[in-house]
């Protein structure tokens, strides 16, 4: 279902149909999903349709630019470093434009959302919470379901750690889709407290494509801030 | 001889003419402000939340009319050096005279350093409740719950108790249910949690909490603790009672009415006529 299509198209996969009708001088965009169907008037009758995989951050509606991972603990020893994979769930986005100028159109997802409060109520963050095992390698999923973060973790401190939590913010999220969609995300933990995150611009596979993002689209003149400091625990 | 009028000098050796470059340049400046006003919103609108957006625009205004004035003050051969000193003296005097105003004016600045709201904030002020539109240096204005423009003077706002209810990321509110003595409260829990669980909005940390809190005259009395981020949390206290309530309803489990047992006198001797009945009103001869 990923993929550029041009206008009129429809694409079918795992239940979800997706299509632009050409009417006259307009056009009719359809979405039907296993729970909801959305029908949209477009304006126009040419041009082009981006569909990919986006930050998981939008459904049912915005409220926060933090995704939080929470997975079984993984004790790492001073100075060592690991490689994890953590599937988390695929939202769906579908963009309509043309050449490089491209606006969001519609966002579905087959996983049911679930948020959560990273730190204190006062001063911590709203996540989009995702619950997930700790896989060696990168387990095998449903492209348009779920993907992997391919998480490189290192302690820099200089006792044992116990970490059972990543927090990333999403609006220096990178998305890469192909046979598989993944995210590549480092994480250096400081202490048992303090721990930083960041998104890699690389894809963990050749051959994968960078996915069009939503936050972007929405906010070109805030700008990007990666790293993310982690300042309330690594763990539970 | 028209030209001639406007060579008369009308305060000190300032002329007609000096005044009517000023207030050309001052003009000048302000339409300038405002087409650059309507530019921004329309280039950045998509970019930019709205408050920051307001806020912006009034910077850049501001900006462009005190720059505006300052080129427009050579045309009064105004040196600029005397005017701060004219405009310290003349700045006392009218702290002194108008002290309300003042007052008002650093409790702006105050609020604004301060920053316990901002616009768009749902808060509650003294007897006023609703959504902050704009905090002025002088004044602040509220639109209430009802849609009504409220302009508090920021003096009273700062000598009030601010309750900002958007402050924090997160809020918790809470329900207290009561079911019927029959029902079973492990199962209603397990109810409330399953639908708690499955609502995406009902935080997953700091985790819900159901239990049962009273046991009280008419029924068991659960209690349900819901932490919900706090752009979103009135939607979620309104969806999350009714769909409880529908919940305990498919499941047979009794939201009870307030009701007492009744035993009269004469039921020691004769038949029972003990009951219930509704809001604990007893009627009978003993």
């Amino acid at each position: 279902m990923f993929g550029i299509y041009k206008i009129p198209f429809q694409t079918d996969a795992a239940g979800i149909t997706v299509s632009v009708e050409v009417e006259g001088e307009t056009s009719t965009y359809r979405r039907v999903a296993p729970r909801e169907t959305l029908t949209k008037r477009l304006g126009y009758r040419e041009g082009r349709v981006i569909i990919n995989p986006v930050e998981p951050v939008n459904l049912p509606s915005e409220v926060t630019g933090m995704i939080e991972f929470h997975f079984t603990p993984v004790t790492l020893r001073p100075s060592s470093r690991i490689l994890i994979c953590l599937k988390f769930p695929v939202e769906i986005g579908v963009f309509v434009g043309a050449d490089e100028n491209y606006t969001l159109l519609d966002v579905f997802s087959l996983a049911r959302p679930k948020y959560s409060l990273y730190g204190t109520p006062e001063n911590g963050f709203i996540t989009r919470h995702v619950e997930c095992e700790v896989f060696e390698s990168a387990p095998p999923t449903d492209p348009l379901k779920e993907g992997v973060l391919f998480l490189a973790v290192r302690n820099s401190g200089r006792d044992w750690v116990e970490v059972s939590r990543a927090v990333f913010d999403v609006s220096a999220l990178r998305i890469f889709h192909g046979r598989t969609v993944a995210i590549s995300g480092e994480m250096e933990v400081f202490s048992r407290l303090v721990a930083e995150t960041r998104v890699l611009d690389l894809p963990p596979e050749e051959g994968m494509k960078q996915s069009l993002r939503v936050f972007p689209t929405k906010r070109l003149l805030i700008p990007e801030k990666q790293p993310f400091m982690m300042e309330y625990g690594v763990g539970e | 001889m028209a030209f001639e009028s406007l060579k008369i000098e009308i305060i000190g050796n300032v002329t007609l003419f000096d005044l009517i470059v000023f207030a050309i340049s001052v003009l000048a400046a302000a339409i300038i402000a405002k087409v650059v006003a309507i530019y921004l919103k329309k280039s950045l609108s998509d970019r930019i939340p709205p408050k920051e957006m307001d806020f912006l625009i009034r910077v850049i205004q501001a900006a462009i009319i005190i720059v505006g004035i300052y080129l427009a003050l050579p045309s009064f051969d105004i040196n600029l050096a005397d005017m701060l000193v004219v405009g310290g003296t003349m700045g006392l005097v009218i702290a002194f005279a108008s002290q309300r105003i003042v007052s008002n004016f650093g409790s702006g600045l105050f609020l604004i350093a301060e920053r316990p709201m901002k616009p768009g904030d749902s808060v509650n002020i003294g007897a006023v409740s609703g959504t902050v539109e704009e905090i002025r240096v002088l004044s602040t204005i509220i639109k209430t719950h009802e849609g009504v423009y409220v302009r508090v003077p920021n003096e009273k706002i700062f000598t009030s108790e601010i309750t900002n209810f958007v402050a924090n990321v997160a809020r918790r509110f809470e329900y207290t249910i009561g079911i019927s003595y029959q029902s079973d409260a492990a199962k209603a829990i397990r109810i409330i949690k399953s639908l708690l669980d499955d609502h995406p909005f009902v935080l997953r940390h700091p985790a819900p909490s159901v239990f049962v809190d009273t046991l009280s005259d008419s029924s068991v009395n659960l209690r349900v603790f819901i932490w919900a981020p706090s752009r979103v949390w009135w939607s979620v206290r309104t969806e999350m009672l009714w769909a409880i309530k529908k919940a305990l309803d498919a499941e047979g489990i009794e939201i009870p009415f307030p009701q007492r047992v009744i035993t009269f006198a004469r039921d020691k001797e004769g038949p029972s006529c003990s009951g219930t009945q509704g809001d604990g009103a007893a009627y009978g001869r003993p």
